[in-house]
This record gives structure tokens, C-alpha cells and sequence, in this order.
């Protein structure tokens, strides 16, 4: 139970964390998805 | 269902608010697809979103493709049944994808071939045979593995939204969900897909925290876990106790397939291919597996909330799905989870995790139907046709399988009668495919002996997993754990690898690599 009890709080708390990065850093990658595609479009 | 079944679980929180808030969410997304379809100019763009996807965004992507409705849903009916034994799937998740993270084990190689598929990097080992017949191998079984998604997402949209006692409710949302996900998956290909798949992250893993601590708020957290103890006793902690709902056949199957979820089925394969570098790959993976550890273990949590539920707050549905009187049929399981939500979330949030969960529910279906309609059209089309195939007759043709794959899993939705688990099912099915693909990719990048005809020996074992599925055995006249079919027919797999590459090897000319 205790270990159980440890996964599920330590998963929560990571994923968190991970969730607030991805949000942020995610956005910026589209930027640059976008900017890389019509780059490649123009070559 | 019962009339009474019907108005009892149709009892909600939900509201006409929560359905505007999940009208406006759908129409953002057809609005996203419209506006990527003018960034499409090759099949590169369409399949793998030119590989220009940064590290956040791959997480994003693969965690908005694997962490869909259907996960949510088998996973929720795992935990109701199993309890916290459960957990143990998402803990082997979490490990073998990180381990092929820190590794590289076979994503690294696959990504620096720069192959747009799976079955093109047979092609490139083992010869043009191999990549025609890995690529039936692999729509078949993943077509077969997809067909249930439609069917079990709609019965949370029911669930949740309280329409089960709408007649014909369940057929009409299937419909509804289908022509709206085929439409943007149609228009926007890969590139809309990752921009989906990340709104769908941003919306979901913070409507998956907030759920999660109101469940805890209401049904207390020492409560949940001492309700489980005296309902189900060491079984709903353990997953080695033999008479409990797993065993140790079961363990062994599930670090296996959490193995394979990333390292092998091709829809998490397609993450690793669209970004930016081999170098990527590996960080995406390490990071992505708290992610598949999450997808897992939150859904458990749920399902296991929505029995401590019925237990403690509930015996009138507690009646429903555990009936006492002999002769009386058990409600659906899978409705568990989503009526529990449609009682415990208040209006606003309620349509909020709905929009989350449809999002979740467009995203996977949009991956996966562009993964499926695009192996088929590069991998056995193109090549039976000696690759002479345009890039936009290719996009064409992927978009034409797109819908035809669509009519196929409504259908299929409507008439498959298993009693298999949805999670067990999916396993079994994807099993046709990824046991032999598994041999044949270990083979192929590690074993400089491996041949064309062990590959191709390998990858028809597959076959040996449908005697995993609940109707097959039941033709058959047996009763065999899926666990252990699936176990099997790795074994066999590997075998046939090895035993037909020894005794059959390429002659020197064709090998390719």
C-alpha cells in the first residue's frame, strides 16, 4: 500500500512540474515548427 | 440497458454551460485543422510535420497521442476491477520507456535512418517482400486494435454528459465523434495533429490534476485506500496474488508491452521520426515517461475512486454494476468512471473535462487513423505499384483510408460482442502486430545475421496472438489467459526470427544495409 501510496504522489508532483514545462516550452516550439516548414517551403 | 439502469446513471451535474464550453473546444480544433492544411506541400509535412518538432512539442504530441479517451476509459474499468494491483501497469510503463529513453533501444536507430515508417526501414534491411508484408501486418493489427476507440469513447460522452436514457444516444455520439475527427485529420495531416495534440496536453494534464484532487477531496484519501483493503483484501494491492485479477504471467506481459508501447507500436514510433534529431529522441523519451506513467496511473486512480464511490456514497449504482439478485445482468463497467465524474465535478468543470477528454479522444483517433492510412498507401500500395505514386496522389489516397478506416471502426464499434477487457483486448490485437515487429526491429538493428526470411517468418507468428481474443477461443473451445497468448507468441516470434535467419540467410547481394 505504502509503495503504491509513494508512486502515485511522486507521478503527480512530476507530472505536474513536466505539464507547467511542456505548456510553456511547447508553445515556442510551434513558433519555430512553423517558421522551420515555411523555411523549407521557400528553399 | 434498463430503463431504470438508464435513469439512474443519466443523473449528472452536467449542464447546457458544460455543452457550450465543449461546442466552442470542437470548433477551435476544426479551425486549427483549416488553417494547417495551407502549411501541407509534401508527404514529409503530412506524415511527419516536415521533422521539424522540438523536444516539448514532441512530449506533447506523444503524450497527447497515448494519453487518450480510450486509455482513460480501459484504464479506469482496470482500476475498478483491480484496484491498486493496477498501478503496477503504470509503473512498468514508466520504467521501460525511460530505460529506452536512456538508452536509445531502437528509437535512436530508427530516427538516425531518417525512415518515415517502420515497414520503409524493412524495406531498407530486409528487402521490398518484408516491407509489403510488415505493413499489412501492421495495418491489420492495428486497424483490428483501433476498432473498439470509437465505442468506448462515446460511452464516456454518454456517461458523463447523462444522455443514456436519449434512445439511440451511444450509436449517434459514435457518429458525431467520427465525421468530426475525420474531417481535421483529412484536412490538416501530421501538422495539425501535433498542434492538436499539444492544446490537448495543456487542456488535459491540468483538468487530470483538478479531478484528481477533488476525487480525494470527496471521497477522502485514507478512506479510499482503507475501502479498497476491506473490499478487496491483499488482491487489490498486489499484482502477484495468484486468485487476484492479474498474477505473475501478467507482470511479466505488461513490462513487455510497455516496452513495445514505446519502443515498437508505431504511433509512438511516428513521434520519435517527426522530430528534429536522433539526439531529441532520446530526451523525448526520458521525459515522455512520466507521462506514460501518468496515463496509467491517474485513470487507475479514477476507476478506483468510482468504486470506493459506489461502496461508500452510492449503493443504488453500487446495485447496478454488482447486482445481488440471481439472473440480473451487471451494467457495463466502462460506465463506471464517467458517472462517477458526472457526480462528483460541479457545471463549468464537468464541461471543461469533457472538452479535455474529447480533445484526448480526437488526438489519438487523428494519429492513429493518419498512422494506419499512411503505412498502407507507403508501405503496400506505393511499393506494389513500384513506388511510381505522386506525393499529392499519395496524400490523396491516405485521406480516401482515412474515411474508409472511420466507416470500418463504427461499424466495428457496433456489432464486436467480446468480453474481453478493453485493455486486454487492445493488447491481444496489437500484439498481432508488434510481437513480430519487435523481433524483426531487435533482429534487424542488432544481429548482423538476421535475413529477410526470419524477418518474414517472425513477422506472420503475429498471427498465433489472435488466440488471445475472447471469440477466437470460444471457436476454438478453449480458455487461455491473453497474458499467456501474448507471452507465446513473443517467444515464437523471436524463435522465427532466429531460426529462419540461421536457416535461410540473405545471400550477400541483397542485403542493404
Amino acid at each position: 500500500m505504502l509503495l503504491w501510496k509513494i508512486v502515485f504522489i511522486l507521478g503527480l508532483i512530476v507530472f505536474a512540474v513536466m505539464a507547467v514545462w511542456v505548456t510553456i516550452a511547447g508553445a515556442r516550439d510551434i513558433k519555430r515548427l512553423f517558421a522551420r516548414i515555411e523555411q523549407s517551403h521557400k528553399k | 440497458m434498463t430503463p431504470e439502469a438508464a435513469q439512474l446513471i443519466s443523473q449528472t451535474n452536467f449542464t447546457p454551460l458544460d455543452w457550450g464550453i465543449v461546442a466552442a473546444y470542437l470548433l477551435c480544433s476544426v479551425a486549427v485543422g483549416l488553417v494547417a492544411r495551407k502549411l501541407i506541400v509534401s508527404m514529409a509535412d503530412y506524415v511527419s510535420a516536415g521533422r521539424a518538432v522540438g523536444t516539448a512539442l514532441g512530449v506533447a504530441t506523444m503524450t497527447g497521442t497515448e494519453l487518450g479517451l480510450i486509455t482513460v476509459m480501459y484504464s479506469a474499468q482496470k482500476g475498478f476491477s483491480g484496484g491498486f494491483a493496477a498501478f503496477h501497469i503504470a509503473l512498468a510503463a514508466f520504467i521501460t520507456t525511460f530505460l529506452v529513453g536512456a538508452s536509445g533501444f531502437i528509437v535512436y536507430r530508427l530516427r538516425a535512418m531518417e525512415v518515415l515508417t517502420i515497414p520503409e526501414y524493412y524495406e531498407r534491411r530486409f528487402g521490398r517482400r518484408t516491407r509489403i508484408l510488415g505493413g499489412i501486418m501492421l495495418a491489420f493489427g492495428g486497424i483490428l486494435n483501433m476498432g473498439l476507440f470509437l465505442q468506448v469513447g462515446s460511452k464516456f460522452i454518454v456517461g458523463i454528459s447523462g444522455l443514456s436514457d436519449v434512445g439511440g444516444a451511444l450509436p449517434a455520439v459514435m457518429t458525431c465523434l467520427l465525421v468530426l475527427v475525420l474531417v481535421y485529420t483529412v484536412l490538416g495531416g501530421m501538422i495539425s495533429v501535433v498542434i492538436t495534440d499539444y492544446i490537448q496536453f495543456v487542456v488535459l494534464s491540468f483538468s487530470l490534476l483538478l479531478v484528481t484532487g477533488i476525487a480525494i477531496m470527496k471521497l477522502g484519501w485514507e478512506n479510499i485506500f482503507a475501502t479498497i483493503l476491506a473490499e478487496m483484501g491483499e488482491k487489490g494491492f498486489n499484482p502477484l496474488v495468484s486468485e487476484g485479477a492479474f498474477g505473475t504471467d501478467y507482470v511479466i506481459w505488461m513490462f513487455f508491452l510497455g516496452l513495445v508501447a514505446c519502443g515498437v507500436w508505431p504511433t509512438a514510433i511516428a513521434r520519435a521520426l517527426s522530430v528534429d534529431s536522433p539526439a531529441t529522441v532520446k530526451k523525448q523519451y526520458m521525459w515522455s515517461s512520466v507521462s506514460f506513467l501518468i496515463r496509467f496511473l491517474i485513470p487507475y486512480f479514477w476507476g478506483i475512486c468510482a468504486f470506493v464511490f459506489l461502496v461508500t456514497k452510492a449503493p443504488d449504482l453500487h446495485r447496478l454494476f454488482f447486482p445481488t439478485a440471481e439472473g440480473s445482468e451487471a451494467m457495463d463497467n466502462l460506465y463506471a468512471m464517467p458517472v462517477f465524474l458526472g457526480q462528483i465535478l460541479p457545471a463549468g468543470l464537468i464541461g471543461l473535462v469533457t472538452a479535455g477528454m474529447i480533445a484526448a479522444f480526437m488526438s489519438t483517433h487523428d494519429s492513429y487513423l493518419l498512422c494506419w492510412s499512411s503505412v498502407i498507401t507507403q508501405d503496400v500500395v506505393s511499393p506494389l505499384m513500384g513506388n511510381k505514386l505522386s506525393a499529392p496522389a499519395r496524400i490523396n489516397l491516405t485521406r480516401i483510408l482515412i474515411v474508409v478506416i472511420g466507416i470500418y471502426i463504427l461499424y466495428w464499434g457496433l456489432v464486436y460482442k467480446g468480453s474481453d477487457d478493453i485493455w486486454d483486448y487492445m493488447a491481444v490485437t496489437g500484439a498481432i502486430y508488434f510481437t513480430g515487429a519487435f523481433a524483426v526491429l531487435v533482429g534487424g538493428l542488432y544481429w548482423k545475421r538476421a535475413s529477410s526470411t526470419g524477418a518474414i517468418l517472425a513477422l506472420l507468428s503475429g498471427f498465433i496472438a489472435l488466440c488471445g481474443l475472447s471469440p477466437v477461443q470460444s471457436l476454438l473451445g478453449v480458455e487461455w489467459s491473453s497474458a499467456k497468448v501474448g507471452l507465446i507468441t513473443v517467444g515464437c516470434s523471436l524463435l522465427m526470427m532466429v531460426l529462419g535467419s540461421l536457416a535461410f540467410p540473405d545471400r550477400r547481394e541483397e542485403g542493404t544495409q
